[in-house]
């Protein structure tokens, strides 16, 4: 069952048209992943999935309902972790997740014994009793995630959650959020960082200057790129023009073309070797060829004609 | 669901105790400078006796009259007179040693008897302190006014108190004492025209008042002025940790729950609130004990600063939420702070402040309600005053905040951040 379902959902600042036409579903213990660089609009999409803005036009659906029709009802089924770490640094982690569980609605005692188990299952048990501001960059960001899990919401919404932060840390977010999943909750997850989408998504959309450009499963999105096989030819590719190569364009589809590297996905099922053969005929000065699956990045690059991480 | 936002505000509040105690220890530190520079401290906490030099370049009996009267025991309490030439006089003030110097000039005697002449009293005043050279001139001119009167109801008999003062030998005690006789009589047969038996006036003595009476403290007059003031500069950080959530994204993390955005915004006037009362106890309190203030009236006190934090409360949150963002707030906050507690006469006694500020603008600025209030109540004989002062503070916050909460909301429901 989707608890989340965003239809066509559009924001304009003035000018700037920063969420157009976006539409996907979170289902119960699936992990959504929301893929696109700075700027792409991604957290304006869940700005306007958690009521923090209202869309100028389509709609969000919380739990089947109508975000607007109820607001006060679909908040506290969510949970919402946002992209900067939103704590009070003279209060100690402990009190900050009892102090937001408080006000999620649980009764004193519910809302301390829920911190223990976050502080435990988030490995913060022994700093608990220290006041934030004396936390690392990556303590700072678990505890900003553990305050909005006190109340066990069934939506998680994570605004890029392990930004800026230790591959250790990283490491342990990422592992936290994916028990949660495990136990049922639906989780959308923002993020700029193709490993986190590819490891652990189960379905990844793709967004870049506010449209959703590609959805689906990992799997699905390489195979927009032809199956698994994607060539990268290097060396002096300045002059190269594949338009005018004898069948290249038949049997293969540029996915980048630059002075020094020629990326091509294989179109339908081939022989990785023949393909290998038919590039290395191609009239140019070829230095080096690698066969390699595509990846997030490639899609994305297919899709907008530049890379993710420029 | 207020007293959990406002707990958590206090408990920040108290982890990081700075700002706060900057705004409280600053109106101590100022009234103490201010009061000991110039007025000093009697040995209640008063004025003290002020130091003032005569320079009898007359030397007559008359004046030597005058000279005495200074050492009589109800001005000796207040007045410590030296007797100097005028150099020696002008030296001393020079050295900030004395609060004024009063020259009765050469024939003032016999120019003030015979009406021969205008005579005049020349008075210098030490530029270096405030409060004793302008009570000496008050007192002179109190002075002046009974020797006019004099002369006008007894300018029939000066031949005779000249004649007497100035036998060939010395004064003619005798001569005086019976002209001083005739002059107490001809006062007791216009007694009943000077005080007419149906208007009286007696001082009100009190059975807790100490032998010496309740003393002029003059640090129990400044504090309120600055208390008025800092009280303002607290309302204004309490309510601009508003900004500092928006800035930290707890506001907005707060949006993201079930709760009405109103009980955020009220929870920090009345965060604001709390915060203004407790300064006031430490203030008030303190100055109690720093200065050995004798606080008259602390309930009807307590009433006063109740209002008053309201009314800053309510004034600074509508300052922050038309701002636009924090930094404006804050600019705007110390501004309006400034122009209330200089046009209100928290800086200055609103006595002194130009005419036009005097007379048409201090009696409309909130500060002034307080200070005359907080004044009345310790220095007595403004019971009305400071009841009214309380209602219309109180009015004047509780319209600010409705205006603030509502200002705010608007803007953060649009989105706007600070």
């Amino acid at each position: 069952m989707a608890l989340l379902k965003a239809r066509e959902l559009l924001k304009r600042f003035g000018e700037i048209c920063a969420v157009n036409q976006v539409s996907f579903e979170v289902r119960e213990g699936e992990i959504y992943g929301l893929l696109g660089p700075n700027g792409a609009g991604k957290t304006t999409t869940i700005s306007m999935t958690c009521g923090l803005l209202k869309p100028d036009a389509g709609e969000v659906l919380v739990a089947g309902k109508n975000f607007w029709s109820d607001p006060q009802g679909a908040r506290r089924i969510l949970g919402v972790v946002p992209q900067e770490v939103a704590l009070y640094d003279e209060l100690t982690g402990r009190e900050n997740l009892e102090f937001w569980g408080r006000l999620a609605g649980l009764a004193p005692k519910e809302s301390r014994q829920r911190a223990t188990e976050v502080l435990e299952a988030l490995s913060l048990a022994d700093r608990a009793q220290d006041p934030v501001k004396t936390y690392s960059g990556g303590m700072k960001r678990r505890i900003n995630l553990g305050c909005a899990l006190l109340h066990r919401p069934r939506l998680l919404l994570l605004d890029e959650p392990t930004v800026g932060i230790d591959p250790q840390a990283r490491m342990n977010i990422l592992e936290f959020v994916r028990g949660l999943a495990t136990s049922g909750t639906a989780i959308l997850y923002t993020t700029h960082y193709l490993e986190e989408a590819e490891t652990l998504c189960q379905r990844i959309g793709i967004i870049d200057h506010g449209r959703l450009l590609a959805e689906g499963t990992l799997t699905e999105l390489q195979r927009r790129l032809g199956g698994d096989q994607l060539f990268v030819l290097e060396g002096d590719l300045q002059n190269a023009t594949p338009e005018q190569w004898p069948d290249f364009l038949e049997r293969f589809r540029v996915i980048q073309k630059s002075e020094h590297q020629l990326v091509a996905a294989a179109i339908g099922e081939r022989d990785p070797a023949a393909c290998l053969k038919q590039l290395l005929a191609l009239p140019v000065r070829v230095e080096n060829v690698t066969l390699k699956r595509p990846s997030l990045n490639d899609v994305f690059l297919q899709l907008t004609g530049r890379q993710l991480r420029e | 669901m207020i007293g959990l936002l406002l707990a958590k505000d206090l408990r920040r509040a108290w982890r990081n105790p700075l700002p706060w105690v900057i705004h409280l220890a600053v109106p101590l530190l100022i009234t103490g400078l201010i009061g000991l520079t110039f007025g000093r401290a009697g040995d209640r906490g008063g004025l003290g006796r002020i130091k003032l030099a005569i320079v009898d370049e007359d030397d007559s009996a008359l004046t030597g009259f005058l000279r005495g009267a200074l050492n009589q025991r109800e001005a000796g309490q207040h007045i410590e007179p030296f007797f100097l030439k005028r150099d020696e006089a002008l030296r001393e003030i020079s050295d900030n040693r004395l609060s004024a110097v009063v020259i009765i000039p050469r024939g003032f005697a016999q120019d003030y008897l015979t009406g021969e002449k205008r005579v005049t009293l020349e008075l210098i005043k030490n530029p270096a302190q405030s409060f004793h050279p302008a009570i000496v001139e008050e007192f002179l001119a109190t002075l002046t006014t009974a020797l006019n009167a004099l002369a006008r109801n007894f300018q029939a008999e000066f031949p005779q108190w000249r004649a007497a003062l100035e036998r060939p030998g010395g004064p003619d005690f005798r001569t005086i004492g019976d002209l001083a006789i005739r002059a107490g009589d001809k006062l007791q047969a216009a007694r009943p025209y000077l005080f007419p038996p149906l208007i009286g006036y007696e001082r009100e003595r009190r059975a807790s008042e100490s032998s010496h009476g309740p003393a002029w403290n003059i640090f129990a007059y400044l504090l309120p002025g600055m208390a008025a003031m800092f009280l303002l500069f607290l309302a204004d950080n309490a309510v601009r940790d508003l900004y500092r959530e928006l800035r930290f994204r707890t506001f907005e993390r707060f949006r993201t729950l079930h709760h009405r955005l109103f009980t955020f915004i009220a929870s920090k006037v009345i965060f604001a609130m709390v915060i203004l009362l407790i300064s006031a106890a430490i203030l008030f309190g303190g100055g109690a004990l720093i200065f050995q203030i004798r606080w008259e009236r602390p309930l009807s006190m307590a009433l006063a600063v109740l209002s008053y934090a309201g009314f800053g409360a309510g004034l600074m949150a509508l300052v922050a939420a038309f701002a636009g963002n924090e930094r404006t707030a804050d600019i705007l906050n110390a501004v309006f702070t400034m122009l209330l507690s200089l046009a209100g006469g928290c800086m200055f006694p609103a006595e002194q402040l130009p005419g036009f500020l005097r007379d048409h603008v201090a009696p409309l600025m909130p500060t002034n309600w307080f200070v005359v209030a907080i004044r009345g109540l310790q220095f007595g004989g403004m019971e009305e005053i400071w009841t009214h002062a309380c209602l219309k503070l109180g009015l004047l916050g509780l319209a600010l905040m409705a205006l603030a909460a509502w200002r705010f909301q608007r803007r953060l429901e649009r989105g706007q951040r600070g």
